[in-house]
């Protein structure tokens, strides 16, 4: 290994090692990027009805519409332009996937960690919690909460929430468990430390590299799961479409043969949770201590 | 043991009673059923006189209560759409759902197993890393997207497979089955796809991972060293070690698959229980959600009631550290 | 379909399947929707009368362009006031062989209000207020004061056999009785065999029958209800027709050699409502400030949205060809149609100037909203309808929602401007009229869905005149003045009407689609 000493230096270098994983990363930064710069680099505002023109509708990749311009990948049913339309579907996924999987990160570790700090009744029922809606399938739970709460981003976010925060918690619960345990750390309770410093200090520390992999995998999942609710027609409202609105939308036209209008949008989704997965992938192997060799 | 069970079972009632106030209270939340089952035509008395029929006039704690009645004696209530009885709703569809399952957990199974056990025995072949990037793909593509370029390629362009339904059924035991004649088995071969690969993933990674951590131990070495074959270690050694937890994972991948067939119903427009509750969630008949996701919780507490007991009947120390 | 147990080795062992083995006497349909229950009774839903007149008849038969005509009734015509008396048709059996009498039309109008499931079936028979048997074949039907329109109340009332539904007229009682078959009894074309709910009906023909005999020995109605699966199936040869093939699919279909696509008029139109109260929710300036008043109740702004949309882009573009620019509130040829109304005139320019004059030069922000799943096209011919009126100077947010948020929302009258389909079902011009165009007045049981608060005093005068008058020409002379007053208001601007189309294998049969969008398979016969 290189002179790098600092953990994070050494973590970094042992990352490239994995050629498909850097690569899998420059993906992620790239379509992030282009989510962040959507309204830049996109040749149309998809949204603003007074740019589109029914004319241009369900036109293959190539056809040059009304503006003047290529649509590379084709133009939709309401003759927006796939490829903008795809930009700013890409920033409504990714939008989704981070709020989802930040809230679920905070509210999960929080009652992991108090779970395993505090213990007795409320650990036995935290936890007791948890597991069952572990063995409860996300997406069913994702379901219903959609149908209780209506359509809109903040109800598409609150449902994944309420799916996904049970991961986080099991997750901090087990790391904090093993590090409560520990010695130094019934010393640090008895030492007149305040409880946050030792949460904040101690125990927090030790849970963020398990949690960072959950956190990955799981807003991969977020934007997976709000793909598939779109898609079951629970999700976002359709004149705000995600990537999985889009291709639900464009899913009737596949029998005669408009492909392109679920087709790319379903490839850009894969592309993007498929890169964030092998990145996860290789943050995982390389925070388990027992696969290296 | 019998105090360990008798804990254990007290916990799963209590869990499925809080389980049927938060599903009820919760599926009588959403919406008004009224707006979705008259038509936009009707009058306001049509509408008063509906809500009657429909028992939806009545404080919710009552509705509750009539409800739980009656489903102590076994009956989980009518539906609004069909006014049958949901039991017979959802029985009717369950074949379906099960064949569907079976056919693909249990293909998964068998083939995420075996190739799982190859890429974790020679995990630097190329094979074993074809193997492993399909499993990367498998869990993270989404199903319902699947699904989409299956129908894309099978059935609209290369016309080999039908799009969606379910085939010709023959009767067994008073159930219509799907599977055994060739036009139903036709119908299956493709949602059953679709189901299967998240498990395949899933089942590849775990088999490989059980693998290389078995492979490193020292009961292996051992028997390297006492000079049994390779093919012997794989299946005396290896096979026993791994099923365990391929066997738990089974279990219960059995029933988040019935939960997940949802996805892969709507899309092969596939007749079984997942279907039906998004299309019950679609008209809010809820007599048949309360019943589904009741009968879901139910399933799921007996998996792991029943999880928990073998785990005890195998390991002493679980049953001595819940008790005390 | 089902296989009989032992035979189903053989036919697996032969690699046949069960429709290849079929003969050309049985007609398989895909269908859209089903029937909820056997019970005719239960629901007045489209696809359960659909299904229900495969086996049982009504009094007033509805033909295909919805304009009615005898059926179990051979005639009728008002006594007084308040009294209609019906004469029935004679010899006509039922699947067990019974007569069918007065008795059984009396049975059936009294167990409707008992049976009837929560789409009620109660509207067919609203106005009934007693039934006297004069003799077996005449009935007197008594009404809540005049009913100039009870023969079209009867078009969806099934009559069943007062025998063999007795003991099963509870609603408890209803649904066992009806789906196990044993009450099933009708005098229609054909009888019931089997049916699962959402899937198959299997009949089989009423040789008996008093219209005459069916083309199909056997007829099996396939609950398919997603649209791509449903075309898939006819593509497949697993079933004969198709009903419903969507917009999208169908010009496709329409160069397939293989496939007859037989396209026909709906009820259906789309109609943009502006909401009519001086204080309207969803409006704005275009700086978001508050406007001084609704600019709907400016005449000029109604006219100027009436421009701004280019309905043959929106037929043969958003629909593509699956539709009709739409002038009216109904469809030509129905009862209360008018022929005097002018064909809308597209012209951004003129919309442009008339806002200009009415004081919007900027013009204004307004919320739409509509349904985007009840009808096909719905959602696309609203989010259209944002671009026209967007680039007319209106500059409209979209909202294409659910129905299931869209109703309820609506009948609270918190929208401003909505679009949503009509359908006159009853093929006359006192039920669409009467429920929207009239101001909301539950005392005369008028305008109950005119939820943009529309009124005016001629048209309200005009329709509580209509709904008394027995002369059925006079009738229809008033209610085609009305609707012009009404569409030259422009409160109501319609749209499009929709069209249905049907898909059948090439060549094999004939049918002759009908404005209700049922699929009866008496009436579909094999191609000569």
């Amino acid at each position: 290994m290189s002179g790098q000493s600092t953990p994070i230096g050494l973590f970094w270098a042992e990352f490239c090692e994995n050629k498909i994983a850097v690569f899998a990363l420059i993906i992620v930064v790239l379509m992030i990027l282009l989510a962040l710069f959507a309204s830049i680099i996109s040749p149309q505002n998809p949204y603003d009805l007074a740019n589109l023109s029914l004319m241009d509708s369900r036109r293959p990749p190539g056809f040059v519409g009304s503006g003047g311009y290529t649509h590379v990948l084709g133009t939709d049913p309401q003759g927006r332009d796939l490829l903008s339309a795809i930009f700013y579907g890409l920033r409504i996924s990714i939008q989704i996937g981070l709020a989802a999987g930040f809230v679920s990160l905070t509210i999960g570790t929080t009652l992991g960690i108090l779970a395993a700090y505090v213990g007795g009744r409320i650990e036995a029922l935290i936890m007791r919690l948890v597991d069952l809606q572990l063995s409860f399938p996300a997406i069913l739970l994702a379901l219903v909460i959609v149908a209780l709460l209506g359509q809109g981003k903040a109800q598409l976010i609150g449902a994944l929430v309420a799916a996904q925060y049970a991961y986080f918690a099991r997750t901090a619960y087990g790391a904090a468990k093993a590090e409560r345990g520990k010695d130094y750390i019934e010393a640090a309770v008895a030492t007149p430390l305040s409880t946050r410093l030792v949460i904040l200090r101690h125990l927090l520390p030790n849970c963020t590299p398990p949690l960072i992999v959950v956190a990955t995998v799981q807003i991969a999942n977020s934007i997976s799961l709000e793909a598939t609710l779109s898609f079951l027609g629970l999700g976002l409202p359709v004149t705000e479409p995600s990537l999985g609105m889009l291709i639900s939308n464009g899913f009737p036209y596949m029998m005669s043969g408009r492909y392109w209008i679920s087709v790319y949008p379903g490839v850009a989704l894969i592309i993007l949770i498929v890169a964030i997965n092998i990145v996860g992938d290789q943050v995982r192997d390389q925070f388990n201590p027992r696969l290296r060799r | 043991m019998l105090g360990f069970i008798i804990q254990r079972f007290l916990q799963a009632v209590g869990v499925m009673a809080v389980m049927s106030v938060i599903v009820f209270c919760g599926v009588y939340a959403i919406g008004n059923p009224i707006d979705i089952v008259i038509p936009p035509e009707a009058t306001e008395e049509i509408r008063q006189e509906a809500i009657r029929r429909l028992g939806l006039d009545r404080p919710l704690y009552e509705q509750y209560l009539i409800f739980l009645g009656n489903l102590l004696q076994g009956d989980l209530g009518r539906s609004f759409v069909y006014n049958i009885p949901v039991l017979e709703l959802i029985g009717g569809r369950l074949p379906a759902t099960l064949e569907l399952v079976l056919i693909s957990v249990i293909s998964a199974t068998v083939a995420g197993v075996t190739l799982g056990i190859y890429a974790g025995y020679r995990p630097d072949s190329w094979v074993a890393k074809t193997i492993m990037a399909v499993s990367v793909l498998g869990f993270s593509v989404p199903s319902f997207w699947v699904g989409l370029i299956l129908i894309l390629t099978f059935a609209v362009n290369l016309g080999w497979l039908p799009a969606g339904g379910r085939g010709d059924t023959v009767q067994i035991w008073g159930v219509e089955w799907s599977f055994p004649t060739v036009n139903g088995f036709s119908h299956i071969i493709l949602p059953a796809i679709n189901l299967a690969l998240f498990k395949l993933a899933m089942m590849i990674r775990l088999a490989r991972a059980g693998t290389r951590e078995i492979m490193l131990t020292d009961t292996i070495k051992f028997a390297r060293a006492a000079g049994l074959s390779e093919g012997t270690i794989l299946r005396r050694h290896l096979l026993k070690l791994i099923s365990i937890p391929i066997i738990t994972v089974f279990g219960l991948e059995l029933g988040s698959t019935l939960a997940f067939a949802v996805v892969t119903e709507t899309i092969f427009s596939w007749p079984g229980v997942g279907k039906l509750i998004i299309d019950s969630i679609g008209v809010l008949d809820r007599p048949v959600m309360v019943a589904y996701l009741i009968l879901v919780a139910f399933l799921f507490v007996t998996i792991n009631f029943v999880i928990d007991l073998v785990f005890a009947l195998i390991d002493p120390r679980v049953r001595h550290g819940a008790s005390s | 379909m089902k296989f009989h147990k032992f035979l189903a080795p053989l036919a697996l062992a032969l690699g046949l399947s069960a429709a290849g083995a079929a003969a050309a006497q049985t007609l398989t349909m895909g269908v859209r929707g089903g029937p909820e229950s056997m019970d005719p009774h239960f629901s007045a839903l489209g696809p359960h009368a659909e299904a229900a007149k495969h086996i049982f008849d009504t009094l007033v038969w509805s033909g295909t362009d919805l304009q009615i005509e005898p059926g179990l009734a051979t005639s009728w015509a008002p006594v007084d006031d308040d009294t209609w008396e019906f004469k029935l048709r004679q010899g006509v059996k039922f699947h067990d062989g019974s007569d069918f009498d007065a008795e059984d039309v009396k049975f059936s109008i009294e167990r409707i209000p008992v049976v009837s499931g929560p789409t009620t079936t109660t509207i067919y028979v609203r106005r009934v207020a007693g039934v006297d048997i004069v003799d077996p074949h005449t009935i007197h039907i008594h009404t809540n004061g005049q009913a100039a329109t009870l023969p079209n109340d009867f078009i969806r009332l099934f009559i069943v056999s007062s025998e063999a539904a007795a003991n099963h007229s509870t609603p408890e009682t209803a649904a066992e009785g009806f789906n196990s078959g044993a009450a099933t009894i009708g005098t229609g074309p054909y009888k019931y065999v089997s049916w699962e709910p959402k899937g198959d009906l299997v009949l089989d023909r009423n040789d008996g029958y008093w219209r005459g005999k069916g083309a199909w020995e056997r007829v099996i109605r396939k609950e398919i209800p997603n649209d791509s699966s449903r075309l898939a199936a006819l593509k497949a040869g697993q079933v004969d027709v198709i009903n419903y093939v969507s917009s999208v699919d169908y010009l496709a279909l329409e160069k397939d050699a293989n496939i007859d696509a037989i396209k026909g008029d709906s009820v259906y139109i789309m109609n943009l409502q502006l909401d009519q109260r001086e204080d309207t929710p969803l409006v704005r300036a275009i700086d978001g400030s508050d406007l001084a008043e609704n600019p709907f109740r400016d005449l000029k702004v109604r006219q100027a949205i009436d421009h701004a949309i280019d309905r043959e882009t929106m037929v043969e573009i958003v629909l593509e060809g699956l539709g009709k620019p739409a002038n009216q509130m109904m469809p030509p040829g129905f009862f209360g149609s008018s022929e005097q109304i002018p064909v809308p005139e597209y012209n951004p320019n003129k919309a442009k100037e008339l806002l200009a004059e009415a004081g919007y030069p900027n013009g204004f922000e307004v919320d739409l909203y509509c349904t985007a799943d009840r009808l096909p096209g719905d959602g696309a011919i609203c989010q259209g309808l944002g671009q026209m009126l967007t680039q007319a100077g209106i500059k409209t947010n979209v909202n294409a929602i659910s129905k299931t948020v869209y109703f309820p929302a609506q009948a609270r009258l918190e929208y401003s401007m909505f679009m949503n389909g009509w359908g006159t079902l009853t093929g006359e011009a006192s039920y669409t009229l009467g429920g929207l165009a009239h101001s909301k007045n539950p005392e005369v049981k008028l305008g109950a869905f005119n939820r943009i608060q529309y009124k005016n005093d001629d048209v309200d005068r005009l329709l509580q005149t209509g709904a008394t008058m027995m002369d059925p020409d006079k009738r229809r002379a008033t209610y085609e003045e009305a609707m012009e007053k009404v569409m030259a208001d422009k409160a109501y601007i319609s749209l499009v009407q929709l069209q249905t189309v049907w898909g059948a294998k090439a060549g094999m049969l004939e049918l002759s689609p009908r404005f209700d969008e049922d699929t009866l398979a008496f009436f579909i016969k094999p191609a000569s």
